[in-house]
């Protein structure tokens, strides 16, 4: 029955990311200001909204572990292995936005980067979980997943400064289309199409980070058994 | 086509292959981390 449910998934998923690929090249019109270079943003911004959550996941499992370690130490290794799940596949994503988002500024400002305060806070955001990734991967000892969990909380901190930082501050990159000013906003033959591909890389994100927990569990499981074999001599 | 054009859809292909080599890529690396941990536990 899991198998079949799982199967189910996947096959949604790719059925969806075909949907939604068909959706933003044949569906969406060229923008009548950017021509074609505008569909970047059927891949571009569902990218980044799904980091933004996966980085969230990572902030609540960190919590779950510190809150957890002393008293629940099963359920504190399942937490951590969310939050190690939300943080790689949500750096995979934001990888993805910070690749296709030069690409985009090459063809629509002339540059293929800026030092304004989106694209250098988002920067800082990548730089701050990859951080926590090689902490994770390098740090020994086992206070390893407690300081993975502490830098987890102040790298949180940096997503609404990315999310706010071209309401707050004059930047290159442009104003929210979503939620900004009036007159903002998205024309519906181009919503339809930008709304599949966010549900499509949603599924996939959720797919990809269900394989990542599921590696993490594993590789727990496996370090636990080798302990108690250790301490049984 | 005009050379903005032909410009634009060679900036918006890559964007979408990069997209997909990270992804697969990625999903890829995973799969042979679950292959590598099974063996392991097996062992």
């Amino acid at each position: 029955m899991k198998k079949l449910v799982i199967g189910l998934y996947v096959l949604l998923t790719v059925a969806l990311m075909v949907w939604g690929y068909y959706q933003a090249i044949y569906v969406a019109p060229n923008d009548a200001m950017q021509g074609e270079i505008f569909r970047i943003i059927y891949y571009h911004v569902p990218s980044f909204a799904v980091a933004f959550v996966f980085f969230a996941i990572n902030l609540v499992g960190s919590i779950g572990f510190l809150v957890f370690r002393r008293d629940f130490p099963g359920r504190a290794q399942i937490a951590d292995a969310f939050a190690l799940a939300g943080a790689e596949v949500g750096v995979v994503f934001c990888t993805v936005g910070l690749t296709t988002g030069p690409l985009w500024a090459r063809r629509a400002w002339g540059i293929w980067w800026t030092w304004d305060a989106r694209l250098t806070t988002t920067l800082v955001l990548w730089l701050i979980y990859v951080s926590y990734l090689l902490l994770r991967r390098f740090a020994a000892g086992s206070q390893m997943q407690t300081l993975a969990a502490v830098l987890a909380i102040f790298g949180a901190l940096d997503v609404p400064i990315v999310y706010m930082a071209n309401r707050w501050w004059r930047t290159q990159h442009p104003a929210p289309v979503f939620g900004g000013a009036a007159g903002s906003g998205m024309d519906p033959s181009m919503l339809g199409p930008f709304l599949w591909n966010m549900l499509a890389w949603f599924a996939w994100g959720v797919m990809i980070l269900a394989i990542r927990f599921s590696v993490e569990r594993l590789q727990q499981k496996n370090a636990e058994a080798e302990a108690r074999a250790a301490l049984e001599g | 086509m005009d050379q903005a054009a032909i410009l634009d859809h060679q900036f918006r292909v890559a964007a979408y292959v990069i997209t997909w080599v990270i992804q697969l890529g990625y999903l890829t690396w995973l799969g042979l981390k679950w292959r590598s941990i099974k063996r392991a536990a097996k062992q």
